[in-house]
């Protein structure tokens, strides 16, 4: 038993008051285990669903405004913003159709762009997506303020002119490819194994990690795509879009341009506003898990209540005894605020816990899926203040059962009628 | 001047029906330092409520009661609470140890009670009761005679100048009850505490020198004075 662990020796006043206080509530609590536990588990998947909920919706939107590669927009066929983002920098959904090769070239030659990159897609190898592009995006674009793309040493970016690949580091991998592996390419999005190009492509090779959809892509010379057999010929000047990188204000006078006055394409710009609106189509969702969230935390806290309610009619003729013994109200009052402290603090560090396991799970679920890489979760304010809020919760619980113990007299629990 | 003294103590409990119903009327009681004083009456007569309110549990509707020479009406609570932890041992007739705690740290939170708890101490006086060797076992893993002497040397731990017993041996075997007396009076004695126990059964009131017929004492009906003396 606790001779080691008992810590009173020597301590005197309030201090000692306190200590009693705190060593009834352990013994309580440990009397107590099954509720106690099934308390502290309640509260921490509240609090864990809570901030997950919170922590997840922000750190999505972050890890998606820094994995859109460094562009300021996207120019393709005509159709929504949307899926013209999410299809040429997240890699998600169908082309919207395809840009004439003459449109590249007006808008390069735009005094408002900085930079400009055509794509192509059509292609897949094992349900890893194919990219036509130019290696001028290898050498010359920051995906990353001040950050070139890396190629892994010995590799190489592939030649404008070869049927030779620059595998992202994720599909690398998965596929397990390596410099010098061949491939067959397959027709379309997904993966049809009857669908098979006759074309080979060499991996020349593998890009470094960034934590972005880049990493999920097997990237090809335009051409590559523009002319694989099968596909068809009268489209070999055609491609899917256009990547920019804009001057100052010119977005503005692009958008008037394409989106207002044209009708032949749609630039989708700014890029961080249509991701937005993106999430918002998820508001719903956040909500539910929200309200969802806060009745769990209603239900932590009368769980709270309920097992300090239980734990008190149990300890009705031991707070009598203490009293007897000379144990002031506080001391036996404090033994149940301490309690639901301790519970709520446990309950706080599960939902820390839970939050923790929760943002790696869909972390690992979003990096898997579309190669959006998230930060680590961390205890920053949020977590700190949902950690404050849940010791509030315990002591807003504890209150009630307090308030009755405080005002109770010896006379009701020792039945003095003897 | 008297250890311990009553004056007029007077309390009623509201009844089911409305009604204040006298439970204790004891006009006057005293006893010295160290006496040992045995009050017998059957269960129910209202013996407990009066210990409660010598120990500052309860509060009297009227009178005074004076522990070594301080006045309990005068108290506020925590005054009382620190009286009770310091000068008064309590001893119930079912134990009531704590059970989630061994015996000695039922012992060492008695101590903690009273301000500062002593390991050695604490052992010291576990030792006394026979029970050194079952000083971590929980209240539940020890016999009743044992949890007793347990609850005894609780109520002893911090030297307290009022021991108060109510039916302590009510629930042991007579093997059992003589053993226990005999440790609580010999320790009572050796420490110079005031003992009152109260108990129905003859068999233990006869042990005391000084006894106290609690339908004497207490004049609910009447106007006696009762004064302690041997019997």
């Amino acid at each position: 038993m606790g001779l080691k662990r008992w810590r009173l020796e020597n301590s005197k006043g309030s201090m000692a008051a306190i200590s009693v206080s705190l060593k009834l509530a352990r013994r309580a609590l440990r009397q107590n285990l099954l509720s106690t536990l099934v308390a502290v588990f309640t509260v921490s998947l509240s609090g864990g669903l809570f901030l997950g909920a919170w922590k997840t919706k922000q750190s999505v939107k972050l890890a998606f405004a820094h994995s859109a590669g460094g562009f300021d927009a996207v120019l393709g066929a005509r159709g929504s913003q949307l899926q013209l983002v999410l299809n040429a920098l997240f890699h998600l959904e169908n082309s919207p159709g395809n840009l004439d090769w003459e449109q590249y070239e007006t808008i390069r030659s735009h005094p408002g762009v900085s930079e400009a990159y055509p794509f192509a897609l059509g292609d897949n190898y094992l349900g890893y997506r194919l990219v036509g592009t130019m290696p001028e995006l290898f050498l010359n674009h920051q995906w990353k303020s001040g950050t070139n793309y890396q190629v892994r040493s010995p590799g190489r970016i592939f030649s404008e002119s070869a049927k030779e690949a620059l595998v992202g580091a994720e599909v690398a991998r998965e596929l397990g490819l390596q410099l010098g592996d061949r491939f067959h390419p397959y027709h379309g999005l997904e993966y049809n194994p009857d669908r098979k190009h006759n074309d080979i492509y060499l991996v020349v090779g593998i890009l470094e990690p960034t934590g972005t959809p880049t990493d999920q892509v097997i990237w090809i010379p335009l051409r590559g795509v523009q002319t694989m057999e099968g596909h068809d010929p009268e489209e070999a000047n055609s491609i899917s879009g256009v990547l920019l990188n804009l001057k100052g204000s010119s977005g503005l006078a692009l958008d008037v341009k394409y989106n207002k006055q044209g009708d032949r394409a749609t630039l989708a710009w700014p890029v961080p506003a249509i991701l937005s609106s993106f999430f918002n189509r998820f508001a719903w969702l956040e909500r539910s898990v929200a309200a969802l969230a806060l009745l769990m935390a209603l239900v932590g806290g009368l769980i709270i209540l309920a097992t300090l309610r239980s734990t008190m009619h149990e300890r009705r003729r031991e707070f009598a005894v203490l009293r007897c013994m000379g144990a002031s109200r506080a001391v036996v009052t404090g033994s149940i605020l301490w309690q639901s402290i301790l519970l709520s603090a446990f309950g706080a560090l599960g939902s820390w816990i839970i939050y923790f396991l929760l943002s790696m799970a869909v972390s690992s679920l979003i990096h898997l899926q579309i190669g959006v890489g998230m930060n680590l979760p961390m205890l920053d304010g949020m977590a700190l203040l949902t950690g404050g809020g849940i010791l509030m919760l315990g002591l807003v619980s504890a209150w009630f059962p307090a308030r009755k113990l405080y005002r109770s007299s010896l006379q009701e629990s020792l039945n003095p009628h003897g | 001047m008297q250890f311990l003294s009553v004056e007029n103590l007077h309390l009623s409990f509201r009844s089911p029906n409305g009604k204040s119903q006298p439970v204790v009327q004891v006009p006057t009681f005293s006893m010295e330092h160290n006496q040992q004083l045995a009050i017998k009456g059957p269960s129910g007569s209202g013996k407990t409520t009066f210990l409660h309110m010598l120990a500052g549990v309860l509060t009297p509707d009227s009178g005074q009661v004076r522990i070594d020479g301080q006045s309990l009406g005068a108290m506020n609570e925590s005054d009382r609470d620190q009286l009770r932890s310091g000068m008064i041992g309590y001893i119930f007739q079912s134990f009531n140890l704590l059970n989630g705690f061994s015996c000695i740290e039922n012992l060492l939170l008695a101590m903690s009670l009273n301000g500062a708890s002593n390991l050695d101490r604490a052992r010291s006086l576990l030792d006394k009761v026979g029970l050194i060797d079952r000083e971590d076992h929980l209240p539940g893993q020890l016999s009743i005679g044992q949890q007793q002497r347990v609850a005894i040397a609780r109520a002893l731990i911090n030297r307290p100048k009022l021991v108060l017993a109510d039916e302590p041996t009510g629930n042991l075997d007579p093997t059992n009850t003589d053993r226990s007396l005999e440790l609580l009076r010999s320790l009572c004695k050796e420490w110079g505490s005031a003992l009152i126990l109260v108990s129905h059964d003859p068999r233990v009131i006869g042990k005391f020198e000084h006894q106290v017929d609690w339908e004497e004492l207490n004049q609910i009906n009447g106007s006696k004075e009762v004064e302690v003396g041997k019997q």
